[in-house]
């Protein structure tokens, strides 16, 4: 009987342990998890629209480059963020306003006025005066902002 | 299944042995006062997995670390409780690694054959007040400024030696990005190494001589 004592509390020690060990160490796994994940998780800015200009500074037929701020905050910087719109319009009453950002990789595209495209550097990618693409690797279109127009004045959509 | 793969694994790498050579080991009848060592252990594991967190986050420059180490405990989630744990664990490490070399003092442990498990733990002692001196300055704020002021003032005091000793501790003549980063590479590279190393060592010492039995009267 008094083996059979001493195995049972052996067995007891040892699960024991290994129930408190595993407790700990997954209290230590979920913590590190949530910490190291946390701030990938955090919403971006919220909403808001920005003024780019006169639509007079629009030429008519040529996307023409606005840029302009955005306070950001990562992490425990506060950083201003240079964002840049091609606005076009054929018109002069509807506008697009395009983003500069290659929807290949992210490198950003300019407007060559000769060849009537934008181009990317990174990997030769070409998009037409509406952003389609014409050419490379691009696997869809230039992405647009929504746009209106206040008192002669351009804005677009940004964030959320 | 699952003894089918630890077979396995035994046949190739005998790990049964290391297994048992380290866990079921006889030990003599003991106290609780024989688990100091093992606490030791299981907070410097606790410091080595909340340090490397909180490395994550924390810059150790002077325009950055007072902010990062802010962002930390306020904004990233359970960051409190990693630095808490760093923070506080610290603190229990200095407490209960004197306690654990108290024991050893008062019931004679450190005797032959088990002088260099002492020698090595006076090297483990030395490195954890290493760890508290160089950590204490990384918050950067006011008490960790001048506890450092204070600490390298203290350094440079020994005559002929002590200026130099102070500018190579500060790394310069005052306290400085340069001081900050330093203490950083030591506290998070230098020390740690060196401490798995001793740990190594002393581990070894005490499952291959034993630990020693509560001494008994008139002996």
């Amino acid at each position: 009987m008094g083996e059979q004592n001493e195995l049972s509390r052996r067995n007891f020690m040892q699960s024991a342990i290994w129930g408190i060990g595993g407790l700990i160490g997954i209290v230590f796994g979920a913590s590190a998890v949530a910490y190291v994940v946390g701030p990938s998780l955090k919403k971006q800015q919220t909403e808001t629209w920005v003024r780019l200009g006169p639509t007079s500074k629009v030429e008519l037929g040529v996307p023409t480059l606005f840029t302009f701020t955005v306070q950001t905050q990562t992490g425990w910087i506060e950083t201003t963020e240079e964002v840049s719109v091609y606005v076009l319009t054929t018109d002069a009453r509807t506008y697009i306003a395009m983003s500069n950002i290659c929807t290949h990789l992210g490198c950003r595209v300019r407007w060559i006025t000769d060849q009537d495209k934008f181009f990317c550097p990174c990997h030769n990618g070409e998009f037409d005066i509406e952003g389609d693409v014409i050419a490379g690797p691009p696997p869809r279109p230039l992405d647009r902002y929504d746009v209106k127009v206040e008192n002669d004045q351009l804005y677009v959509l940004i964030g959320g | 299944m699952a003894s089918k793969i630890t077979n396995w694994l035994d046949e190739r790498t005998s790990w049964r042995q290391v297994w048992d050579a380290i866990f079921l080991r006889k030990v003599p009848k003991v106290n609780w006062l024989f688990t100091l060592g093992s606490a030791s252990l299981f907070i410097a594991l606790n410091q080595a997995i909340t340090g490397i967190l909180l490395t994550i986050y924390y810059v150790p420059t002077p325009d950055h670390a007072y902010d990062s180490v802010q962002y930390i405990t306020t904004q990233v989630p359970l960051g409190w409780l990693i630095r808490g744990l760093h923070h506080w664990g610290a603190s229990l490490m200095i407490i209960v690694v004197v306690l654990h070399m108290l024991r050893v003092i008062f019931l004679g442990a450190y005797k032959f054959p088990r002088e260099v498990t002492w020698f090595t733990g006076v090297g483990l002692l030395l490195l954890v007040i290493g760890f508290g001196f160089t950590g204490y300055l990384l918050p950067w704020d006011q008490k960790a400024f001048w506890a450092t002021t204070v600490g390298t003032r203290i350094a440079g005091t020994p005559p002929i030696i002590g200026d130099y000793l102070l500018r190579i501790i500060r790394g310069g003549t005052e306290i400085s990005a340069v001081t900050l980063v330093r203490f950083f590479g030591t506290h998070v590279w230098v020390l740690p190494a060196l401490l798995v190393i001793l740990i190594g060592i002393h581990l070894y010492l005490v499952i291959k001589n034993g630990i020693s039995a509560v001494p008994k009267k008139g002996m």
